[in-house]
């Protein structure tokens, strides 16, 4: 019944892969804990057992929960589970903010995705390099904000490692469609924007990308608990 | 000298660290945290990966015959061993 009712569960290949690894850690769990408490000779049978138990079934849970949890860092509730994020990922969230990480996060080609879809780098290792400044963070995090306030008040402020490029809102917003076009600043500034010498983050600053946050002393300002308290009145 | 008591000690750690392993990338995948997730990634692979080549070492020297005709107590016998003894008695 259990696992009938985990399968009713599943609804992306993350979780089936999860439930598989489940799965395959169970059953060699079970082979080597029949190992542990009967210890038997070391004969064809065992042998073969074991290969399934320390072998087969556990490179089985290191592949497919190596590809559940790469996917399930790509989410927002992965970069909330740091609370100096929270700032971020909870205006991301919320269906009556207006800001732009808002309205971007409710556009389905982002959904929850969308923290990882505006702030991976895209070239050839971009997901590699990406993963490698999340283990930067991680350090940052444990060893600088892990005792900061609800909202990382306390702490360094937070900065990206380099200024937000254009490449990152051009590889949607291709600067071709004549919606865009038609807005009079983008179309005076259509080359610069292109060459990268005119900065799209210059006009949609953060304020507009991740207001909340701001509020609570992102990009060089110091975090302020007062902010929060004030919005959360709103 | 390698007897048949090291390859089942072998054994026995190789087993002993695929349930530390298999039970950090359990915590990974349960509870995915930055921490646990890394650590399930890197201290958990590496475990894995260590008790699998023990557990191939084991086998390597059993198939090699290492310690056939060692005396390892009657706990830790071979199936045929065992067998011999039933037939024996």
């Amino acid at each position: 019944m259990v696992f009938r009712a985990a399968v009713y569960e599943i609804h992306s290949i993350e979780q089936l892969l999860k439930l598989t690894a489940l799965v395959a850690a169970v059953i060699s769990i079970l082979i080597l804990l029949w190992y542990l408490v009967r210890r038997p000779p070391l004969g064809r049978l065992t042998k073969v057992m074991l290969l399934f138990g320390l072998g087969v079934m556990p490179l089985g849970v290191a592949l497919t929960g190596n590809i559940a949890g790469f996917e399930y860092t790509l989410k927002r509730p992965f970069c909330g589970s740091c609370h100096v994020m929270l700032p971020y990922t909870e205006d991301a969230a919320d269906p009556s903010s207006n800001s732009l990480a808002a309205i971007h996060s409710r556009n389905h080609a982002f959904g929850e995705e969308s923290c990882y879809n505006c702030h991976a780098d895209y070239q050839l290792f971009g997901a590699m390099t990406t993963k490698v400044n999340g283990l930067k963070h991680l350090f940052y995090y444990v060893t600088e904000y892990a005792n900061t306030g609800p909202y990382g008040e306390g702490g360094k402020p937070i900065h990206m490692y380099r200024s937000f490029q254009n490449g990152m809102c051009t590889r949607c917003h291709s600067t071709t469609a004549p919606n865009w076009l038609r807005n009079q600043d983008h179309a005076g500034m259509l080359d610069d924007i292109r060459k990268g010498d005119a900065k799209c983050v210059d006009c949609h600053s953060g304020e507009k990308i991740h207001p909340r946050a701001f509020a609570h002393g992102g990009k060089g300002r110091g975090p302020v608990a007062e902010a929060g308290q004030k919005e959360e009145h709103k | 000298m390698i007897s048949r008591l090291t390859i089942r000690r072998l054994v026995l750690i190789s087993t002993i660290t695929t349930l530390v392993s298999l039970g950090l990338m359990v915590m990974g995948i349960v509870f995915p945290k930055p921490v646990l997730l890394v650590l399930a990634m890197s201290l958990g692979q590496l475990f894995g990966t260590l008790s699998l080549a023990l557990y191939l070492l084991a086998i390597v020297l059993d198939l090699q015959g290492v310690g056939e005709h060692d005396d390892i107590g009657p706990h830790i016998r071979l199936e045929g061993e065992a067998g011999e003894e039933e037939t024996k008695g």
